[in-house]
């Protein structure tokens, strides 16, 4: 039989409780959070952006996977719409029999591993900022990225500067040449440090 | 993801630097730990070794690594070394990125762990590495040290370390 009437005097040993979290273990949302994510759709994407990122996390992590509607790309990757040479970038990279290591200084703009074109190969990456917000600091990111087109192939481990103290509120992610293309995807995550 | 990364600690450095930074009475109810850190150091140098010692130093830790400089690719081993951070004469205002990851920190087992590391600087000069490192202990990780060659970890250097918890 479904109940249909309760009243207080059909009821023993009651608690009340003015919240839903009393006698619940505290509620932990954890310090990891998406914050957006771009998916590329059928027509491709030449650049994807990350605007208006709000200063409340510690540090911001891009995760991605992406392919070129073309030809073997690299990225340009720019905080803030500064387009200066403000610029500077290290790797340290391996393409499956050789390591090397190189530099770009005073540039405008920031990389990742290069990426590939083909039917279903992506490349993927992992880049990390730390402290995107703290305005004692120029902005260090470090990027672990690469792919594997069976038989052609590449490993990069860099880091790039941006010569600024201003936080990161926007990051531009564009194709060198042509454009990102579909299933392509990019999300970016803020990190809590408080 | 969201809920099962929580931070357990940061450490931001004040005016003055200091010579450590350290994390103490690490509990055991996460899966694994993640430690964070962004450092400059006063090593006269464009880099600036980064060391850690894991409950109080007394078992040393072994690692391989290789490494770019901006120039050439090495690699080789080390012991408490996670990170080439960045020195005092690297570009002003600019401080390394570094992570260490101790997955089944709390198991009984030896403790293997990862580490990456940059440091950046406006100049050809600037180090990149990875290393894969060893802790020959059974115990649980309940404290974590970090220092550097240069004997200062300068202001405004911070670190986090977070639980990742598989549940």
């Amino acid at each position: 039989m479904a109940i249909t009437k309760l009243s207080g005097s059909s009821l023993t040993n009651i608690n009340k409780y003015d919240s839903f979290l009393a006698g619940n273990a505290a509620y932990d949302p954890g310090a990891y959070y998406l914050i957006e994510r771009v998916t590329v759709g059928s027509g491709g994407s030449s650049t994807i952006t990350f605007n208006s990122i709000a200063s409340t996390y510690k540090h911001l992590q891009v995760r991605y996977v992406s392919r070129n509607t073309t030809a073997l790309d690299s990225f340009l990757i720019r905080f803030n719409s500064d387009t200066g040479s403000t610029y500077a970038r290290h790797k340290l990279s391996g393409d499956g029999a050789t390591a090397s290591a190189g530099a770009t200084t005073a540039t405008t703009y920031m990389a990742s591993a290069d990426y590939p074109t083909g039917t279903s190969t992506f490349g993927a990456g992992v880049i990390d900022v730390l402290d995107y917000a703290n305005t004692n600091k120029y902005k260090t990111m470090r990027v672990l990225a690469g792919y594997d087109a069976n038989g052609s192939g590449l490993i990069d481990f860099r880091s790039n500067l941006w010569q600024s103290t201003s936080a990161v509120t926007r990051i531009d992610i564009t194709s060198n040449s042509n454009s990102f293309a579909q299933y392509s995807s990019f999300a970016l995550y803020g990190i809590k440090g408080a | 993801m969201a809920n099962t990364y929580t931070l357990i600690s940061s450490v931001t450095v004040g005016a003055g630097g200091v010579s450590s930074i350290s994390f103490s009475s690490i509990p055991g109810i996460y899966t694994d730990l993640c430690l964070k850190f962004s450092l400059r150091g006063n090593r006269a140098s464009v880099y600036d070794q980064i060391y850690l010692d894991i409950n109080g130093g007394g078992t040393a830790a072994t690692a391989r690594y290789v490494m770019g400089n901006g120039s050439s690719a090495s690699s080789g081993t080390t012991g408490a070394q996670i990170a080439l951070g960045t020195g005092s004469t690297a570009t002003a205002n600019t401080f390394g990125n570094g992570e260490v990851y101790f997955p089944n920190y709390a198991g009984s087992s030896y403790k293997s762990y990862s580490a990456e590391g940059v440091n950046e600087n406006n100049g050809t000069e600037a180090h990149a590495s990875l290393f894969g490192s060893s802790w020959s202990n059974t115990s649980a990780i309940t404290s974590l040290l970090i220092y550097n060659n240069g004997g200062t970890i300068s202001q405004y250097s911070t670190a986090y370390l977070y639980g990742i918890k598989n549940s």
